[in-house]
């Protein structure tokens, strides 16, 4: 059901929810690999990608999937990288990308 | 046969026994994981003259340590005095008694504590040589353990800086084995105090020390301790990282018969399960580490290994490594740390499944033959200005080129390896293949020293393939491109993949010599430091990829260069974002040095070119 608040909709699957739990293939993820808790979602790594000239690969946008449950549709998404890591030369916030799509696409 | 016995050399036959028993068991069920090329290998080769090779290998590294020498002189002749020294023992005694009882074979409790049954012994000249032989082995034992000794309490003394931190079984064993060399001292001591007889050493101790009656007793227990000391060495040493001793010596035979490791993570199985039991942890690899103390958790190859060995938990240490290369490099072992990683890593990320079947056709069905086919990577494209200059170098030399990643380029593949997934790097291969073969070219150049090393060591590509340093010096000597030496100072920064990944150490810096003056660095060549950003590290956090490049910057800045230089443009990268110093790829630097005047040609070229 979409709610309407000023003429914005919010999907009910993506609405913000802090006080639900992650599912624990997420929690053992974010253990694993900490600094992804750090990202800003800010799109640099989608910006530079190899992979994304040729296919839907955005790193932030796995990152978005995983934080909203959406564990299926983020391990599809993580098979395209080529793991060049140019990501994470351009990343701002120091995210270990390559190691946390190793761990991604793993799920 | 001379058979004399006394109870106390009971320890040691049954540690002997027990140690001989163990090593048999272990050996034969990772022998038995030999693929079965490989036993055809050691049929083939048993018989020839690769034998006699790692039998002259077997001498030179197991017993005389020349590799240790090699990196550190000191630690050499520790290792060297401990291990040739015990040899020259065991030689000695077998020779002691056969001169002695004229008999060659005698049982082995019998040469070793050969002082207790026989104290005084005469005869010939050749009596002196052997007592004085015997007393000279067993000084070097001794002084290699002082050595040791002196380690253990100041590591800095030996030349080290950092060294091993062993586990409790592998110091309980390290116990015994000190304690085995100053008991014999003692023991042969007591017995020359005793009943007369002994060398330099031990007949002077005896006097000294075991001369009185009251003394007698303790002959007896010395003989006895020494004993125990050697069973329980004996009995820890195929649970300890003791077994590279004889493991070490199986492995030089093996590789020498030409085996080939085995695919996959199998540390108890064939060439794997030897390579990591020869690991000594004697931490020569620590010193050489860029990442040494930076972490949480110490994942060097020597923990790595020892881990891997334990079947401990080594998933952090696999993962969070630089894969430099450096400890590879300079294992006195040869332990090809480096795979183990890799197939560590493969095993960890097994279950990850990558595909690039979205990649579109790249055949090119015909093309103009074209000089250059030049290749910049994923890298190369967050750092156009290398791609820039040295497409602009290309055009001074003349050269028609294709630049066949300009728009899209797909990844090499070598950081997939690099991550273990080598078998999905598949697509990308093919890609790439079909790309640079159907381009007509007459070389492949490549900017990367990262595509460089998989290019030249994955792909079967119809054109040779050149890394854009080898170029451009090639260009230089050519005389395509001139440059008159400036009053200019580069460090030259060793890229992992180009150096101690494909050997190549030298056009660059013969390119940087033409242009000014080539300032030599603490650690260079084979001994270079990482950047901190080796694709090969996966799990590393940033902060602690900064130490490095920290650590590594301090070392390229020491000498004031006015520019620090790299041919790889991940290391320029990183070094760039934090070094004060500028950081500029060997291609800038090259097109920047070109003399804005053109010189004015001499009469002669003048006249050729009138004349044509």
């Amino acid at each position: 059901m979409t709610k309407q608040y000023f003429g914005f909709s919010v999907l009910e699957q993506r609405s913000v929810n802090l006080d639900s739990e992650m599912p624990a293939e997420l929690e053992s993820l974010y253990q694993k690999e900490p600094s992804l808790r750090a990202c800003i979602a800010c799109g640099n790594c989608a910006a530079v990608c190899s992979a994304g000239h040729f296919a839907e690969m955005q790193f932030y946008r796995l990152n978005v999937m995983a934080r909203r449950g959406l564990l299926h549709e983020m391990v599809g998404k993580a098979a395209a990288c080529m793991l060049c890591g140019r990501c994470q030369m351009s990343c701002p916030r120091g995210v270990n990308i390559r190691h946390a799509v190793l761990m991604m696409s793993q799920l | 046969m001379v058979s004399k016995f006394h109870p106390f050399v009971l320890p040691f036959s049954i540690g002997f026994a027990l140690m001989l028993a163990v090593l048999t068991v272990r050996y034969v069920i990772w022998l038995r994981g030999l693929s079965s090329d490989n036993r055809k290998r050691i049929r083939s080769k048993f018989f020839t003259v690769n034998t006699w090779k790692a039998l002259v290998e077997i001498f030179r590294e197991s017993l005389v340590h020349l590799k240790i020498y090699k990196v550190n002189p000191m630690l050499g002749f520790m290792h060297m005095s401990l291990a040739f020294g015990w040899f020259l023992l065991i030689v000695g005694g077998k020779l002691e008694t056969w001169y002695y009882t004229g008999d060659f074979a005698n049982e082995m409790h019998y040469a070793i504590f050969f002082r207790y049954f026989e104290p005084v012994t005469s005869g010939f000249w050749m009596n002196g040589v052997m007592v004085f032989f015997m007393e000279f082995a067993l000084l070097m034992v001794l002084t290699g353990l002082i050595l040791a000794f002196a380690k253990r309490i100041r590591k800095k003394l030996m030349g080290m800086q950092n060294t091993t931190r062993h586990s409790p079984g592998n110091r309980i064993a390290l116990t015994f084995l000190w304690f085995i060399f100053p008991l014999r001292l003692f023991a042969e001591s007591a017995t020359a105090g005793q009943h007369g007889g002994g060398g330099f050493m031990t007949a002077r101790i005896g006097s000294w020390l075991f001369n009185s009656a009251g003394a007698a007793s303790w002959e007896l227990p010395l003989w006895w301790a020494y004993s125990i000391s050697l069973g329980l060495f004996f009995i820890a040493l195929p649970f300890s990282r003791y077994l590279h001793i004889p493991t070490e010596m199986v492995l030089i035979l093996l590789r020498r018969w030409g085996i080939e490791p085995e695919k996959g993570f199998n540390p108890n199985k064939g060439l794997q399960a030897f390579e990591v039991h020869s690991c000594s942890s004697c931490g020569i690899c620590l010193d050489a580490c860029p990442a040494i103390n930076i972490g949480q958790e110490a994942f060097q190859a020597s923990y790595f290994v020892r881990g891997v060995r334990e079947n401990s938990e080594v998933e952090a240490k696999a993962t969070s490594c630089l894969s430099c290369g450096s400890c590879t490099s300079i294992c006195p072992v040869g332990v090809d740390v480096e795979q183990l990683r890799l197939d560590k890593r493969s095993d960890i990320f097994s279950k990850a499944r990558f595909s690039h079947s979205y990649l579109p056709g790249s055949m090119t069905l015909w093309r103009d033959t074209t000089e250059v086919v030049l290749f910049t990577g994923c890298m190369g494209r967050s750092n156009p200005k290398t791609t820039v200059a040295f497409k602009a170098l290309l055009k001074e030399a003349r050269l028609s080129f294709v630049h066949v990643d300009e728009k899209d380029g797909v990844c090499c593949g070598r950081p997939m390896a690099l991550a273990g997934a080598l078998d999905q790097s598949l697509m990308m291969k093919e890609y790439n293949s079909n790309l640079i073969n159907g381009q007509n070219g007459q070389v492949l150049v490549t900017t990367c020293p990262i595509c460089f090393k998989y290019f030249t060591e994955e792909y079967n590509l119809n054109i040779p393939v050149m890394h854009h340093s080898q170029f451009l010096w090639e260009l230089m000597k050519k005389g395509k491109i001139k440059r008159d030496s400036r009053d200019l100072k580069f460090a030259y920064h060793d890229p992992c993949e180009l150096g101690r990944g494909s050997g190549c150490y030298e056009p660059p810096r013969s390119v940087l010599a033409q242009l000014g003056e080539l300032l030599s660095v603490d650690k260079e060549r084979d001994k270079a430091l990482c950047c901190g950003n080796n694709l090969g590290s996966l799990s590393l956090p940033e902060s602690d990829r900064r130490q490095i490049t920290a650590r590594t910057l301090a070392v390229l800045s020491a000498n004031e260069p006015d520019y620090i230089v790299s041919s790889c443009p991940l290391c320029k990268q990183t070094l760039a974002r934090q070094s004060s110093v500028e950081v500029k790829d060997l291609a800038e630097i090259l097109l920047e040095t070109k003399p804005l005047r053109v010189k004015v040609p001499s009469y002669s070229y003048v006249h050729q070119e009138a004349g044509r």
